[in-house]
């Protein structure tokens, strides 16, 4: 039997475990620009920002199970594994991205 | 077949006229070269206004120039490097090279490289004159407001810079949508994307970005246009503007370009190294990784160019540590290199003496870019000739010397001789030294304190020497860069000649005639895995003979193959359009639009930009095929249809792409919205805005009922009914629709003028309305394809196009009439901010 093509639907994935991390960043920039024009309290604001990112950690954490963690689809031709690897790697590269460009810096004063 | 008779055949189908038949040009080789010569030229222009600001500076207290003279050569100097030479010169890279390196004819959509080119031309030359008549852009290549607001630039300088520049953004823009979409669909057989040359990947990735990095800053021109010209001040803070929006909206384009111009010059390192080093290139599906996390960050870290304006430090932490995590990618490309020189067995030749350049030059620049990643260091060495030499070291190492490794690299495909070493290596030194000395320097004279952008300085505040050194070594440079073009121009006739691949790559643009025919190959190639490590040079004779597929001709169409996107696989014949005079027409439509606006003669405008539309959709009629035909032989046994009859074709996914630009420039449009509620001074207004919800509601109606009679019509056509009535329907629904839009244009309040609470409101309906009218522009183009039988049960793309526009323009609207309709709330939640 013959593999199948990789359906082209499948090259979306390449865009998203980095399109989660620009959604976090637009996400936590605009809460705290309207956080800090509102004068929210830091507690309340922080509170926010650290929930926005929790949304988006557990988005990749979704999406590295469905994919991280299952093997190449082996009905699928050489691609699929070629296309597999470089989501999984850029769902991989995208988490690190979220936790350290994000993460540590809302323990910093909120609207200094 | 004999090889000569099907050289002649296909030449005779797809070789451009002599004499002003050259005019009508469409082919990718043609209008890749003259892509790549106009933006030599204007880098040469370029190049003696940056001598011109050298000489300035190289003494203080300097009489060369005045102030308003050194302000238009140094903005012009910026702006023309980067919009004029940069962009285009990585654009003609792309158009030359990528079909040949992917083993097809052309790109998918000819006429668009034509009209591309032909904008970029004529953009760009008014640009130059604007300089000859002394009325260029004087406010710096980023034309911040307020200073580039007519308050305090009343000429039309400014005016230039925003009309120039978009034209040539619109190039750039229907170039990156061709490239996207002719990456994705036309390559060799069997080039499935694991096996594509990563230069493919490269240009894909680089194409996708500037989609979507190019909107905002066509945006941000058009509502300084608009502020200039109609007085709505978006970025005026007494009438509710912000002066900051604007470099949101710039640097939104402008971090990413750093990285747009970058990544098609990495492309060419990854295929010049590992030729090179005599091994395949180490690292490849790491190196795809990074340029996809590449190109995101790179969009993520627009805001660190704008530490000092005041952001809360919180927010100017993201942008910080993205700015310092975005070396990561960049390193493993680096890495990648040297791990393919370490395992392979380098040999020496020119190419590779500018690889070594951009290795010194570009790790250097990524250095300093770390520190000023570096808020605390950022903020001290802000708008200071460090900045200067950071981002020469980073545009010049990313793109100057991996350029010219690239032409001593390619440059045999074109004249079948290689350097003439006596020359090339002596103009490399004096390049490399040249830079050098003119660059460095200006870390040390900016971390002494000399500002970016004064036209003279003191002669007691220690910056003397290092400026004059600075200058001799700009000096240096340009001689090393007279040299290199002597050495280019020498090649064609002392070169050393050579056989086809002089260089045993292993890429497809070696595996053709040298120079390459207008068909470019006599039959495409095939892809397997056997074939992946030889020569291309070995192929090339079997590929002219017309062994592999499409080696024939048939009805004087010039064909090539569409594939399956992921494997490769052949899937739809395209038949791609002859030479015209239409798009150098349609430029030229443009272009008089662009100058009408520049000197307000804006009912001519409108008349301009209403016979370009209408060459638009002239340029349709004589698009496609007039009958159905059904699969097709291309050889090798395989039959396809061609791609009238597909549902898959170029033109459905070239819509696709284009809307995700559009969609760039709504959201841009709507954050700027946002921001300005958030941020801007002197909100709310004193009117308090009451939109009509009736009319809201008629337009958002009306675009709905035209998105359901689109879908009517295609239904009509797939059961043999008539479309007409339905597309009439359409019509009408749409004219309700602008109706509409024009009405609460009409009752905005505070008036649009008065504030940017109003201007914004206007600017949603403006682009809800536009979108209808180019709605009408597609339902018009289907009535005159179906009359002349272009259009078919079979062949019914241009209704499933016009279904795919009036969907997007019903969801934007509903958005936008949205938000036009939440102001009165968004303006009362104003009142409790402290």
């Amino acid at each position: 039997m013959s593999a199948r093509p990789v359906p082209p639907r499948r090259l979306w994935w390449l865009l998203a475990g980095f399109g989660v991390w620009c959604s976090a960043l637009v996400f936590l920039y605009a809460v705290h620009a309207i956080g800090c024009a509102f004068a929210w309290p830091a507690g309340a604001l922080r509170l926010a920002l650290a929930i926005v990112l929790l949304v988006h950690l557990i988005a990749i954490g979704w999406m590295w199970r469905d994919h991280g963690t299952a093997s190449p689809d082996p009905s699928l031709d050489s691609t699929g594994a070629f296309l597999h690897t470089v989501i999984v790697w850029t769902l991989i590269a995208a988490l690190v991205t979220i936790v350290l460009t994000l993460g540590p810096t809302l323990a910093l004063a909120t609207c200094v | 077949m004999s090889a000569l008779r099907l050289h002649r055949e296909l030449a005779a189908i797809w070789a451009t006229g002599p004499g002003l038949q050259r005019l009508a040009a469409v082919n990718h080789s043609v209008i890749g070269l003259r892509f790549m010569a106009t933006a030599f030229v204007f880098f040469a222009i370029g190049g003696v206004l940056g001598m011109l600001t050298r000489v300035q500076l190289a003494t203080p207290d300097s009489d060369f120039m005045d102030p308003e003279t050194y302000n238009q050569v140094f903005t012009v100097h910026g702006s023309m490097m980067l919009f004029l030479f940069a962009i285009p010169m990585i654009e003609g890279v792309a158009v030359y090279l990528t079909p040949k390196i992917l083993g097809t004819r052309d790109f998918a959509f000819p006429r668009l490289t034509a009209y591309g080119y032909w904008c970029y031309l004529f953009g760009g030359t008014i640009i130059t004159l604007s300089l000859v008549f002394g009325v260029a852009p004087n406010g710096g290549w980023f034309m911040y407001t307020p200073l580039s607001s007519n308050v305090y630039t009343p000429g039309v300088n400014a005016d230039v810079w925003l009309l120039g520049v978009t034209f040539v953004e619109i190039s750039a823009l229907t170039l990156a949508v061709e490239i996207v979409v002719s990456i994705l669909k036309m390559r060799a057989p069997g080039m499935a994307l694991d096996r594509m040359p990563i230069f493919g990947w490269y240009m894909l990735v680089t194409a996708l970005m500037m989609v979507v990095a190019f909107p905002p800053l066509i945006l941000g021109s058009i509502l300084l246009e608009t502020e200039r010209a109609f007085g709505l001040p978006f970025f005026d803070p007494k009438r509710g503007g912000d002066a900051l929006l604007w470099q949101h909206l710039f640097w939104l384009f402008g971090h990413p370009d750093v990285y747009i111009i970058f990544l098609p010059m990495a492309g060419a390192l990854s295929t010049i190294i590992p030729v090179f080093a005599n091994r395949r290139l180490v690292g490849y599906r790491a190196i795809v990784v990074a340029i996809i996390a590449l190109a995101f960050v790179s969009f993520g870290i627009w805001v660190h160019h704008m530490f000092t304006v005041g952001i809360p430090h919180l927010a100017l932490a993201f942008f910080s540590a993205g700015s310092a995590i975005v070396a990561v990618p960049t390193s493993v490309q680096i890495f990648a290199w040297l791990a393919t020189l370490a395992h392979g067995r380098p040999r020496w030749d020119v190419p590779m003496l500018y690889v070594f350049g951009f290795f010194f030059i570009f790790a250097l620049g990524g250095l300093t870019g770390v520190m000023l990643a570096i808020v605390p260091f950022n903020w001290q060495a802000h708008d200071s000739y460090f900045v200067v030499a950071h981002f020469h070291y980073v545009v010049a190492g990313a793109l100057a010397f991996p350029m010219l490794a690239a032409f001593y690299y390619w440059l045999p495909l074109l004249t079948g001789r290689t350097a003439v070493h006596r020359l090339s290596v002596p103009a490399f030194w004096l390049v490399f030294i040249g830079f050098n000395l003119t660059f460095f320097l200006m870390h040390l004279v900016g971390l002494l304190g000399m500002p970016r952008r004064i036209y003279t300085y003191p002669g007691d505040v220690g910056w003397n020497w290092l400026n004059l050194l600075s200058s001799v070594g700009g000096f240096i440079m340009t001689i090393g860069f007279g040299l290199v073009v002597i050495d280019l121009l020498a090649q064609f006739r002392y070169g050393r000649r050579v056989r086809r691949d002089p260089w045993r790559a292993t890429t497809f643009e070696w595996a053709m005639p040298i120079p390459p025919a207008p068909y470019a190959f006599a039959s495409l190639p095939q892809v397997g895995t056997a074939a992946d490590d030889s020569a291309a040079g070995e192929r090339a004779l079997s590929l002219a003979r017309g062994e592999g597929y499409l080696g024939f001709a048939r009805n004087g169409w010039q064909e090539t193959l569409g594939v399956h996107m992921t494997s490769g696989a052949p899937e739809q014949l395209i038949v791609l359009p002859r030479p015209t005079y239409l798009p150098l027409c349609t430029a030229l439509a443009t272009a008089t639009a662009v100058l009408a606006m520049l000197f307000q003669f804006y009912a001519l405008t409108l008349a301009a930009a209403l016979l370009t539309a209408g060459l638009f959709v002239l340029a349709g009629q004589s698009a496609g095929l007039a009958r159905d035909y059904g699969p097709l032989p291309v050889g090798h046994g395989v039959s396809v249809p061609p791609h009238t009859e597909v549902a898959g074709a170029p033109p459905w996914w070239a819509l696709i792409f284009t809307l995700v630009a559009d969609g760039t420039l709504f959201a841009s449009l709507v954050f700027g919205t946002f921001y300005l509620w958030i941020a801007a001074p002197n909100w709310p207004a004193a009117a308090t805005p009451a939109p009509d919800l009736m009319l809201a509601l008629a337009a958002i109606v009306a675009l709905v009922v035209a998105a359901a009679a689109a879908r009517g019509s295609l239904r009509a056509l797939a059961t043999g009914g008539s479309a007409r009535g339905w597309i009439a329907l359409a019509m009408l629904a749409l004219l309700a629709a602008i109706a509409a839009c024009v009405a609460l244009i009409g009752g905005i309040a505070p008036p649009p003028r008065e504030h940017a609470l109003g201007a914004t409101a206007a600017a949603l309906l403006f682009y809800v309305a536009v979108h209808a009218g180019i709605g009408l522009l597609f339902l018009v183009s289907n009535l005159l394809r179906l009359g002349a039988g272009l259009v078919s049960p079979l062949r019914s793309m241009d209704l499933r196009l016009t279904r795919l526009w009036l969907d997007y323009t019903a969801m934007t609207a509903v958005i936008a009439l949205g938000l036009v309709l939440a102001l009165p709330l968004l303006v009362a939640m104003l009142g409790p901010r402290p």
